[in-house]
């Protein structure tokens, strides 16, 4: 690989250029707009502000509107998006009402070009976005898309690794369980990785922090927490709003984010220790991550939205060097660093927390609390820097909507194909067995262990089901309570890329059928928009198409949309987007902990029965790559799908989701967790596309005595073979060698 | 064909440094910089030492030029002020490196003296249970 | 008599809060003690290392921790006996720190927890740890049956028992070796072992007995509700399983 182009030079080049403006990724009708505005000409810094600020990643300005369509409200939601994180009712304890956090981000572009760093801060930053409503961070979700990694010397193939590395180095430093996630390996992704991340926290709705200054706060004191100030990450809000350009420039350090999850702990620890303060003198504070924007865009959202405006000296920030241009002070996106606004008599006691108590100042360099500016009443943003006013704008139009209304190009439809030609190829299939073992080693359907064996999932000592055990990760966070927390994700590539809107909703239902099928109830969503550029009409259609099946999914399950973020431009220098990726993560609560559903696949003579299957559609699965079968998507009928839920609720042995692999991978997958000496007869003349289609409802155990409750797809036996249809017979042993192993290369 | 050794080292921040540079102060070692290097073992080919620095860029197991610089040593010692700690039973494989090189450099921007060197291993670079200094 | 047990906070530490609450759910007087309050340390009567990445592993696990202002304290009382546990990143600090075997002086250790093998990377597993010495062999295990097998989840980098030929020797020779790797079913192999260890070793206790360290987590597998396996009915949060280490411990401090 070759080293991306260094903003820092940009800003050398621009303090010496003239025409040097042209190089801020602000378009030149915004730049008038800015100027005018203002009145004057912008200042260098105030270039880069608006530039941090108006991009893409901060303002939303192409996507905001067509999120609003997305449901965001309910009976569960007491936070919807707007904030850090959104926040969902969990369930009443002892008088007290807990709620969870959860924030759902992406760190895709700087994860292709430095992989184990960029996925760390992206860690790093998700994390910082649930401490700061004031929760304890109980959880990450990691969904992972790369591309063919088969080659170990392939970039695709570091990319993967070394993602995988940067997340299981961060999370498990910083004590958090890895609870959910998932992974898939498709050409899609090649030059254009994506690394979404989810985290969760615990905090009781009385005690939740807002990302805001409250009223009466005029003259409050800012104050910067955490690393110090460097040139990293300078540049890095236009960085991911703009499409990846891997240039010759040797000597860029700007960009690279630099995690440190050493002092993340750290400040994790010490932020409790402030939440206990603040909850002993009852006090109302606004507490926000930095993120994109750095310093100037963290405290200008901070008060604006609490309708005031800010004075900050950029001569108080802890540096890490001396001599830092204004500008990269003000925006650069340093690490592990969160602003609160305080009251002054509690200024000194929090200092003294962070550099006395937590000694921050040994555990990096630099690193500490410090007091770097003040609230203030006028509603304007001032930065001062060596005794001068370097910028000074009206807040609101720093941090106001701004909008882009784009051209959009309708999705064309794919033209339908006969389902003739995929029965016949289904017909031609010689030995289902042999096809059983091509399914379960196929990369998108083969044991994630490899992978998340390198997560700590049971830090905390609160985990009641690992990933990977079951559908979805479920906790018990509240020692001593009944109450579990469920987090599932879903988002299918091979779908997005045939269709945006259906794999959109089908990520939806998915990711709630995962945690319906350990026993939880659904009761909130998050998102995470993967696309290519929205300047592309058709890219941006498939974006909108996006939306339009997350909000159908949503509203028929009656679930909103709590966070999530729009993540464009995930295409590569030739203009090659990635699949459509509407990432959907869903979290369960569950009443009483000893009623989950623990995975299992019953005894010798059990029927395993299919629920809520479709007309077998097999567009987008496994088997439709493997056999090359074109067909369109699953149709799931929505308005049934509650009602699906309250049947496999109400029975009461094993509930699996048919996904990846259909429910053939299902129900090996329950075998393999299962005693070795199980097995499963098929149930003779039952059709293969049963077995094979993908989002086909849910695989449930139901002792023989009962009614079916569905198709009965076999019958579990005591002789540990599988048994098809076709008669063809496969050692369970061999296939579960096969599912264990097809990861180990990328992941020894 | 010869055996050559490359440094590779973070040109970001280097945490890991740091805290060895804060840590052998408290102990009492006076030093101004630590810098920490990853040293890898390759068969030098046709093209000499240039080629093989190419060579070595190339390979995404042990370099990403966002985050490494990188240098074919001229001797295979270490250089002066730094001391190489080798795991004695570790696997060696091509994608982790023969040894960690710590460069210790005094309050005056000289590189340590021996003394002070073996001081900073004894303390704390080397355990030797399990690991083995060159200096 | 001082039954009061202080759990070690580093910075990196991360399993400070089910180590201490494992241990109060067992009936013990335990409290965290910080890194920046290592003068605490004198009055308390036995000491929890818990789990984490103390100084984040840098340089080697649990090297600079040795180091620490709190191992002062640790080190002066495990010479007046006092009772010492270290599970995972505490275990590879009291190795660090010399302690574990304890054969040579503090500080200079003669064994260490250290990379995994044959893959270097980190490894979370659940896993059975089985007591190979005699329980009366440390005050710490004395309440455990002999041969006992007892749940919990390895989580590390750097678990792999390495030491020179002449002091794995040592180690066998002197009984150093507290628990070995084992199968659910209670066999002990190579195939149990997730990380390499020398000696299929999981735990390593000093000559005396009174200072064991413990590469894997009992107390991630200590409550009814962490068992997968769990029987309906039980009390979700009854201490179970990996608990009956900390058990052990804790009589031993209440009898100490």
């Amino acid at each position: 690989m070759r080293p991306y182009r260094s903003r820092l030079h940009r800003v050398l080049r621009l303090r010496s250029v003239t025409d040097g403006l042209a190089r801020l990724a602000l378009r030149p009708d915004e730049r008038e707009r800015i100027a005018q505005q203002l009145g004057r000409e912008p200042t260098l810094v105030e270039w880069y502000a608006f530039d941090a600020q108006w991009s893409e990643h901060c303002s939303y300005k192409s996507s905001r509107r067509h999120l609003a369509k997305l449901p965001t409200s309910g009976p569960g939601v007491i936070l919807g998006p707007g904030e850090d994180s959104g926040v969902l009712r969990l369930g009443r304890r002892q008088g007290e009402e807990y709620a969870i956090v959860i924030a759902h981000e992406s760190h895709n572009h700087p994860s292709q070009v430095v992989p184990f760093e960029g996925a760390a801060t992206g860690i790093g930053g998700i994390v910082r976005d649930v401490l700061c409503m004031g929760a304890e961070v109980i959880a990450l979700a990691d969904p992972l898309r790369f591309g063919r990694a088969g080659d170990p010397n392939s970039h695709a193939c570091s990319v993967a690794r070394g993602a995988v590395d940067g997340i299981s180095a961060y999370g498990n430093a910083i004590g958090v369980p890895n609870l959910a996630g998932d992974v898939y390996f498709h050409e899609g992704f090649d030059e254009n990785c994506l690394v979404n991340v989810v985290a969760l926290g615990l905090v009781k709705e009385p005690e939740i922090v807002h990302s805001f200054v409250p009223k009466g706060a005029a003259g409050w004191a800012i104050v910067l927490v955490g690393k110090a100030t460097d040139a990293s990450g300078f540049g890095g809000a236009s960085f991911s709003s703009g499409t990846l350009d891997v240039a010759d420039d040797d000597s860029n350090k700007g960009a690279v984010q630099v995690p440190d999850p050493f002092l993340a702990s750290v400040l994790m620890r010490a932020s409790y220790r402030v939440f206990a303060m603040l909850r002993e003198r009852g006090l109302v504070v606004g507490y926000k991550d930095l993120g994109a924007g750095g310093i100037m865009g963290c405290s200008a959202e901070l008060c604006s939205s609490g309708g005031f405006g800010a004075r900050i000296e950029l001569d108080a920030v802890n540096a890490a060097l001396p001599g830092l241009a204004p500008e990269v002070l003000a925006v650069g996106e340093t690490q592990e660093r969160l602003c609160w606004a305080l009251p002054q008599e509690i200024v000194a006691d929090v200092l003294r927390i962070y550099n006395d108590e937590f000694s921050l100042p040994q555990i990096a360099r630099n690193a500490c609390a410090v007091v770097i500016g003040e609230v203030t009443a006028e509603p304007r943003y001032v930065l001062y820097h060596r005794g001068e006013i370097v910028m000074d704008v009206d807040i609101d139009l720093l941090t106001g909507s701004i909008r882009d209304d784009l051209p959009v190009q309708p999705c064309v439809a794919r033209p339908s194909v006969d389902p003739a030609i995929a029965d016949r190829r289904l017909a031609a299939v010689q030995s289902q067995a042999d096809l059983a073992a091509s399914l379960l080693a196929h990369r998108d359907v083969a044991s994630r262990e490899p992978l998340y064996r390198r997560y700590d999932r049971v830090v905390r000592g609160a985990t009641v089901i690992p990933r990977g055990v079951a559908d979805a990760g479920v906790l018990a966070p509240i020692p001593g309570s009944p109450l579990g927390v469920a987090l599932a994700v879903a988002g299918n590539p091979r779908y997005g890329a045939l269709d945006a809107q259906r794999a959109a909703e089908l990520a939806v239902v998915e990711a709630v059928r995962r945690v319906v099928a350990v026993g939880a109830r659904p009761i909130g969503l998050t998102d995470c928009l993967n696309f290519g550029n929205p300047r592309q009409p058709e890219q941006y259609a498939q974006f909108l198409a996006a939306i339009d099946g997350l909000s159908a999914g949503a509203r028929a399950l009656e679930l909103a949309f709590v966070s999530g973020n729009v993540s464009f431009y995930n295409e590569s220098a030739l203009g090659r987007a990635v699949p459509a990726s509407a990432i959907v993560a869903c979290v369960g609560a569950c009443d009483d902990l000893s009623t989950l559903r623990l995975p299992n696949v019953g005894d010798s003579g059990d029927r395993l029965v299919l629920v809520g299957a479709h007309a077998g559609a097999l567009g987008g699965s496994v088997a439709a790559a493997l056999l090359g079968i074109d067909e369109g998507l699953p149709e799931v009928d929505l308005g049934a799908e509650c009602a699906l839920h309250a049947q496999v609720q109400g029975i009461g042995s094993c509930a699996r989701v048919v996904g990846d692999g259909g429910a053939l991978a299902t129900i090996a997958q329950m075998l393999f967790g299962a005693d070795e000496r199980l097995g499963v007869r098929f149930t003779p003349g039952l059709a293969l596309r049963t077995l094979l289609a993908e989002s086909n409802g849910f695989v449930v155990v139901q002792p023989s005595a009962e009614p079916p409750a569905g198709i009965v797809l076999g019958t579990v036996t005591g002789d540990a073979v599988m048994q098809f249809p076709d008669e063809s017979v496969v050692a369970v042993a061999d296939l579960k060698a096969l599912w264990s192993a097809s990861l180990e290369d990328i992941y020894p | 064909m010869k055996t050559r050794y490359v440094a590779v080292r973070l040109k970001i921040p280097d945490n890991q440094a740091y805290t060895a540079l804060v840590v052998l102060q408290r102990l009492g070692i006076a030093l101004g910089q630590v810098e920490r290097s990853e040293i890898y073992e390759r068969e030098e080919e046709a093209g000499g030492a240039a080629e093989l620095a190419r060579r070595t860029m190339r390979d995404e197991s042990v370099f990403n030029p966002n985050k490494h610089t990188l240098a074919v040593l001229e001797q295979n010692v270490p250089r002066t002020g730094e001391v190489w700690i080798e795991e004695c039973d570790t696997p060696r494989a091509p994608n982790r490196p023969r040894y960690i090189g710590w460069r210790l450099f005094l309050t005056d921007g000289t590189p340590a003296d021996r003394a002070t060197i073996e001081a900073a291993t004894t303390r704390l670079l080397c355990n030797p249970a399990i690991e083995r200094a060159i200096m | 008599m001082n039954r009061r047990i202080a759990v070690l906070v580093f910075p990196g530490t991360n399993s400070e809060g089910e180590t201490l609450r494992l241990l109060r759910d067992l009936g013990a007087d335990a409290q965290l003690v910080h890194w920046s309050r290592p003068q605490e340390l004198a009055a308390y009567g036995a000491y929890v290392l818990p789990g984490g990445f103390a100084y984040e592993d840098r340089i080697r696990a649990g090297a600079i921790a040795a180091h620490d202002h709190l191992m002062d304290a640790v080190i002066d009382g495990c010479a007046k006996g006092k009772l010492v546990l270290g599970i995972c990143n505490g275990a590879q600090i009291l190795l660090e720190a010399g302690l574990v075997p304890g054969t040579a002086a503090a500080r200079r250790p003669t064994a260490a927890f250290t990379h995994n093998a044959p893959q270097p990377h980190f490894i979370c597993r659940h896993v059975y740890v089985k007591l190979a010495s005699a329980p009366m062999r440390s005050a710490i295990t004395a309440s455990l049956d002999e041969g006992a097998l007892i749940p919990a989840w390895a989580a590390h980098a750097q678990g792999r028992l390495a030491a020179g030929p002449e002091h794995l020797a040592e180690l066998v020779e002197g009984a150093h070796v507290a628990f070995v790797y084992a199968h659910p079913d209670g066999r002990v192999d190579e195939q149990a072992v997730p990380n390499g260890s020398a000696l299929g070793c999981a735990g390593l206790v000093n000559r005396e007995g009174n200072v064991l360290a413990l590469m894997p987590h009992p107390e991630r597998d200590a409550w009814n509700v962490n068992h997968l396996q769990r029987r309906v009915g039980e009390a979700l949060f009854a201490p179970s399983g990996g608990a009956v280490l900390f058990e052990s411990f804790v009589r031993a401090v209440q009898r100490a």
